[in-house]
């Protein structure tokens, strides 16, 4: 565990106090620290024991959310932790690694209730299955039976050309515009929108 | 060597009893006059087109000296307007919202989402063709359209409907089955709505060749008969929760 | 009278309601756009409305009981009709008298509330359930006054309190002879016609119109032409009451008109009453002004 005080601290008690009390679990990292926002990277296996000390001894009540990466070439996903606290205003970022086969991990709703919802949230759009939550079920996508779409392999444009269809074209109903004076104001060509044009150009 | 599927099949609609009223062509075109002077538009908007409804509506873009006043329930409806883009959860309710209006009934579709997807295009969760799912009469374009093109588009479909050619609500009952195929296409095979839309299209004679087909042939065995809402607090959850 | 001109009479009273009732309706969607700064709706805009609902080509009926609802709905107001007299026709309210009346103005909240109890909708139950308790707290007021006016003017005949009214000139009135009475009367006349601050049965955005949730088509053309004689009756019972009902046909519609403003114009100003707010107040002030406005009357 390695504890480097970085030279550009804006606050350093925070931070130093923060140092002191890590040391309490292995396998922190404290890294990239500003008066609001601290990062801590964390192997999985600590990251309960952490978020306990963080909300006991720490002040760290609230959690703010919790947010998914999908590092597709590394073969992992990050988890990342936000807990604030309130009475030093200070929001301590805890990132995690998980294997992204097979994606499961544990829950931490019985530290932060609202871990609940943020974990059928995360369920849903990326597939990992967290363990002991109360709520793995759908949420948003009830009408969805498709793979969870936040994964960087799921192509939506592929998707969305398979299962939908695109509206017929009306040359009348241009004509009819035109006639009325209306019409294009920007041609289709000279539009960027899509990641097509970009290939193409 | 023909069979019997290769010999063309022409259907030609029966002959519309000739009216004795001679009265009777005026007296169509006079409802048809007061149709499109007397719009109720249902005051359920979908997506974020629903913004520029509330503009139209009040002081600067009057809506109500064109007749057209806001009503709560699909009931006292006759314009559905979807407004904005219609994500595949929004759909269903929108088609269940449809088929409770009472005919003839208009859907107008707002914003470019429902013509063809807008800005949601590449999103798996929107609808993108909205004229798959129900009959459009007007589409108005834009993003969001302003308060005039929502008001030109509006007084389209009353000349429209002044004119007679707007009885898209009857297309429903005679396409059905495509409509249905569509439907089940996003929501799965056991799809079905509570509303007998096959019952109804037989009781007012407006049923055509294809209402029914291939997809609606299944609806009868799914069957499930509506139950109510059972209203509890959830105190299960609650408890869970503490 | 004879039988054939009693016959004309009863058919051609609900009629002239009607009519004036849709420019009472007109009024009152003209008079709340220009408060909010609008232009209103056009002037056959009420017609239009009519004729639309009753041109629905499909119709969801909840059953026969549903039906009848309606009917008792609106045929409770064109009974009213012919017991309430118009300037040169006076139906039958010799026969039946002000209690008839009061007694036929309440029929139709209760053929709503049996036609929405077939809906079944819980948004109708709730609506009609708190139509009802307006009703009760509205006529408390309402029943002082008019047997305030009964007794001043010494008959419940219709007829001959109009004679009596008009045979003073203005000062024959009963709105001069008994300002409080005429008072708690106007205030009781804003709860009667349902309008806002008092349309907590409707409250469109919360129980999405109660009573009227289920009513499509036919039904709700039925509705909407209640609401015209709903209109006409209020005011002309009012006019009746208070202003010397009508010498000819000129002075009678202005009257009705200008009590109608009256509430209309109030209408758009305040914001809603919620139930329990809405019966205390009524038990409140005009049964108190009304009481004191007896007492002065039974002095």
């Amino acid at each position: 565990m390695s504890n480097e005080i970085s030279t550009e601290l804006v606050c350093p008690d925070i931070s130093q106090w923060l140092c002191h009390l890590l040391r309490e679990v292995d396998g922190v990292t404290h890294n990239n620290r500003f008066e609001r926002r601290q990062r801590l990277d964390v192997e999985s296996a600590a990251l309960p024991a952490l978020l306990t000390l963080l909300q006991g001894k720490g002040s760290f009540v609230h959690l703010s959310a919790i947010s998914c990466v999908d590092w597709v070439k590394e073969n992992q996903f990050e988890l990342v932790y936000h807990v604030w606290s309130y009475e030093m205003k200070v929001m301590v970022s805890a990132h995690i690694r998980i294997p992204r086969e097979p994606g499961r991990y544990l829950s931490v709703y019985d530290i932060y209730k609202p871990a609940g919802f943020f974990e059928r949230d995360i369920f849903e759009m990326y597939g990992i299955y967290f363990e002991g939550s109360p709520w793995m079920e759908k949420f948003i996508l009830t009408e969805w039976d498709g793979p969870p779409p936040m994964r960087k392999e799921f192509d939506s444009e592929a998707w969305v050309d398979e299962h939908f269809d695109w509206q017929d074209y009306h040359p009348d109903w241009l004509k009819d515009l035109e006639a009325q004076g209306g019409g294009i104001a920007i041609r289709p060509e000279e539009q960027r929108f899509s990641r097509k044009a970009k290939d193409e150009c | 060597m023909s069979t019997l599927k290769d010999i063309p099949v022409r259907y030609e609609a029966e002959e519309a009893p000739a009216r004795s009223n001679p009265l009777a062509n005026v007296f169509d075109e006079f409802m048809n006059f007061c149709r499109s002077r007397s719009l109720f538009m249902l005051h359920y908007c979908t997506g974020c087109g629903a913004i520029e409804l509330p503009p139209a509506m009040t002081s600067r873009f009057d809506m109500e000296r064109l007749g057209i006043q806001p009503m709560v329930t699909p009931r006292q409806a006759d314009i559905l307007l979807v407004t904005g883009y219609v994500s595949v959860k929004t759909l269903k309710r929108v088609i269940l919202t449809y088929e409770q209006m009472a005919s003839p009934k208009y859907v107008v579709g707002i914003c470019s989402c429902t013509v063809n997807g807008g800005m949601y295009w590449q999103s798996y969760a929107t609808a993108k063709k909205l004229n798959d799912y129900l009959p459009v009469d007007v589409y108005i374009a834009g993003c969001m359209p302003r308060p005039e093109a929502v008001i030109e588009g509006l007084r389209k479909l009353q000349a429209n409907i002044a004119a007679g050619t707007s009885d898209n609500w009857k297309d429903y009952y005679q396409r059905y089955d495509h409509y249905l195929a569509n439907q089940q296409r996003l929501f799965g095979e056991t799809w079905q709505t509570p509303t007998d839309v096959i019952g109804e299209a037989k009781r007012y004679g407006v049923i055509g060749p294809e209402t029914e087909g291939e997809h609606t042939r299944l609806l009868g065995q799914h069957k499930q008969p509506l139950e109510p809402l059972r209203m509890t607090l959830n105190a299960g959850k609650l408890e869970r929760m503490e | 009278m004879s039988l054939a001109e009693l016959l004309l009479e009863l058919l051609v009273m609900p009629l002239v309601a009607f009519v004036i009732g849709l420019g009472m309706v007109l009024m009152m969607r003209r008079i709340g756009a220009r408060l909010q700064r609008r232009v209103g709706p056009p002037f056959f805009q009420p017609l239009y409305d009519i004729v639309k609902l009753y041109g629905k080509r499909t119709q969801t009926s909840h059953g026969l009981v549903h039906d009848i609802g309606i009917v008792m709905a609106v045929g409770g107001y064109v009974a009213a009709e012919t017991l309430l007299p118009m300037p040169g026709m006076n139906g039958i309210a010799e026969k039946g008298g002000l209690i008839t009346l009061v007694y036929l103005m309440m029929v139709p909240s209760l053929g709503m509330a049996l036609g929405v109890g077939q809906c079944a909708n819980p948004n109708g139950s709730i609506g009609i359930g708190r139509a009802l308790t307006a009703m009760l707290a509205y006529d408390v007021p309402f029943v002082i006054v008019v047997f305030g006016v009964a007794f001043h003017f010494g008959s419940t005949n219709l007829v001959s309190i109009i004679e009596l009214q008009q045979a003073a000139g203005i000062a024959g009135w009963g709105a001069v002879q008994m300002p409080l009475l005429a008072i708690a009367g106007l205030f009781a006349l804003h709860g009667m016609l349902g309008k806002q601050p008092f349309e907590i049965y409707i409250a469109p955005a919360e129980i999405a119109t109660g009573p009227m949730v289920e009513m499509s088509g036919k039904f709700m053309g039925g509705l909407f032409v209640m609401q015209s004689f709903q209109l006409y009756t209020a005011s002309a019972l009012y006019v009746t009451l208070f202003l010397g009902g009508g010498e000819n046909w000129l002075f009678f519609i202005v009257k009705c008109f200008a009590v109608l403003a009256i509430p209309v114009s109030l209408a758009f100003l305040f914001p809603r009453y919620r139930t329990e707010d809405l019966v205390r107040v009524f038990w409140k002030w005009p049964v108190m002004i009304g009481l004191i406005g007896l007492a002065f009357v039974m002095r």
